[in-house]
């Protein structure tokens, strides 16, 4: 019986640092996207390249080269790592079907990027300033 | 002579500044990736390779260059060296294509385009994109995967919502004409038998699909139907050792190309199958020496699965068969092929790939000029490949 409750406050104690650990991402956007929250499922095909628009917008993605931000947006929302996701988009890429989104390097080269296009979206650290962006609550 | 030297030098930096803006602007953008494979087979050379000795006669360079003028726009061109034994040993055109999207519901590309007919089709020469160094050949022959990939004409895409609890659904309609070089994999074994198609086999063909990706989060749910109009008139000639060479004609039938598929990914696994018919029948004649019918009836399908190991490492099975009711009875009537395989990527840019075949009939890959001393009934493939994209 102790064994039981020892695992399952393991299990507990796992599942809050998950819960933590997507918390310090954030999904910010250009103030031009309408939408002021987003599914999981929206957000996936957004970073997939599945879909182009978001909340009857178009919108445009912008990634993190790297980094711990870049490995937990993906891991948390998309379900794959860098590697994974990155061979997706080639699939696309070289299939004709999409451009590679591009790729900067650090939260703030994100936060600049978005803030001055319109219909750019990205995810950043949430501790990291984003000022002149809009952040979007992931439903 | 140094003023000369540095005014030059800063003009060529202004010019190379200048068109590097103008890049940007475009959004071009350059990417390629390069494999090489390793092959050895017991029994039988297979790919018109020799296999059986160990063969690294399997290489594809492809460079891929695409620009976003505007954001409803992207233009795209790939190229591709493909050696396989005796095939190719050439440059090719992928695609050469214009796509606007217009949203979501609705985008268009033309020019050379992928062919997005069954579950494979238009990502199966995309070596970086899959676990396996060779798709199961039941459905997507490497040997006349140049001329499957891609047709001349356009493609009409988009997503529709279904709502909350029943997912999406995408489409693809297209038309347009297709060719077989005459040297694609399918004229093999005539062309072993001294019928060569000296223009190779070009029509039209048109055809749709759909991919309804469901509520259950993961599973993809698909069907797509080929269509081709009578292909008639094709010119050939029979070349008869002794007695010299005679031209004719080949006169293919209407026929379809329905496939079904499905799906399912999630986290660490990835589970797939596909189902397909290809019945065709049509004639050949050359006046003088020959007129007879020909019909095939090729039953294909495939189940795979893989698992990813760790973030570095994912193995995989399928199981691929083939065959051909219309056939004679005899090896060469079925293929069945358990492939198990590992891939690991050292980086997003290097990987390697390992897999065995255990091939039973010889259907599919196997041709006479290479097996002099007759086809056995089963070989055991090993494949070896490394692989470098960016």
């Amino acid at each position: 019986m102790k064994k039981l409750l020892y695992a399952l406050l393991i299990a507990a104690s796992a599942s809050i640092f998950v819960v933590q650990a997507k918390a310090q991402v954030i999904v910010i956007a250009n103030n031009s996207v309408k939408a002021s929250e987003v599914s999981k499922n929206d957000l996936k095909d957004v970073f997939t390249g599945a879909s182009t628009s978001l909340g009857g917008g178009s919108v445009v993605p912008i990634l993190l080269k790297s980094g711990t931000a870049n490995e937990e947006f993906l891991q948390a929302y998309i379900g794959k790592n860098d590697t994974a996701y990155r061979a997706g988009w080639r699939s696309l890429v070289f299939s004709g079907q999409a451009t590679m989104p591009k790729s900067v390097d650090g939260d703030a080269a994100v936060v600049e990027f978005v803030a001055h296009n319109a219909g750019a979206i990205g995810y950043i650290s949430k501790a990291s300033p984003h000022e002149g962006v809009k952040v979007l609550t992931i439903k | 002579m140094k003023r000369l030297l540095v005014g030059a030098l800063s003009l060529v930096l202004g010019a190379v500044t200048l068109t590097a803006q103008s890049l940007e602007d475009l959004n071009i953008q350059i990417h390629g990736y390069a494999t090489q494979g390793f092959l050895y087979s017991t029994q039988n050379n297979i790919f018109t390779t020799n296999s059986t000795d160990g063969s690294p006669a399997w290489t594809e360079a492809v460079l891929n260059v695409g620009a976003q003028p505007i954001p409803k726009l992207r233009v795209s061109v790939q190229a591709r060296y493909f050696l396989l034994g005796n095939f190719g040993n050439a440059i090719t055109l992928d695609f050469a294509s214009a796509d606007y999207k217009a949203n979501d519901k609705f985008g268009v590309r033309f020019g050379k385009v992928k062919t997005p007919s069954g579950l494979f089709n238009e990502i199966q020469d995309i070596d970086p994109g899959y676990i396996w160094a060779l798709l199961p050949q039941s459905l997507y022959p490497l040997t006349s995967r140049n001329s499957q990939l891609a047709h001349y004409g356009g493609v009409v895409y988009g997503t529709l919502n279904l709502g909350t609890n029943l997912g999406k659904l995408e489409y693809r309609g297209w038309g347009g004409e297709r060719s077989y070089p005459s040297d694609d994999g399918v004229l093999l074994s005539s062309r072993e038998a001294g019928i060569v198609f000296p223009n190779g086999f070009s029509g039209p063909i048109f055809g749709g699909a759909l991919h309804w990706k469901t509520p259950v989060s993961g599973l993809m749910v698909g069907a797509s139907d080929l269509k081709q109009p009578n292909w008639n008139n094709t010119q050939l000639t029979d070349t008869i050792p002794g007695y010299g060479t005679f031209s004719g004609i080949d006169n293919s039938h209407a026929n379809n190309v329905p496939s079904f598929f499905a799906r399912y990914e999630k986290k660490k696994v990835m589970v797939a199958g596909e189902d397909s018919r290809y019945a065709s029948k049509g004639s050949l004649s050359v006046p003088g020496l020959f007129s007879e019918t020909y019909r095939n009836d090729q039953r294909r399908w495939y189940a795979m699965a893989s698992y990813k190991l760790s973030d570095k490492l994912t193995a995989g099975v399928y199981d691929s068969q083939y065959v051909d009711h219309q056939a004679v009875l005899g090896l060469a009537r079925y293929s069945k092929d358990w492939a198990i395989s590992g891939r690991y990527d050292f980086s997003q840019f290097l990987y390697a790939k390992a897999e065995q075949h255990i091939i039973d009939g010889t259907a599919l890959g196997f041709d006479t000029d290479m097996n002099l001393g007759g086809l056995k009934p089963t070989s055991k493939l090993t494949i070896l490949k490394i692989g470098v994209s960016f």
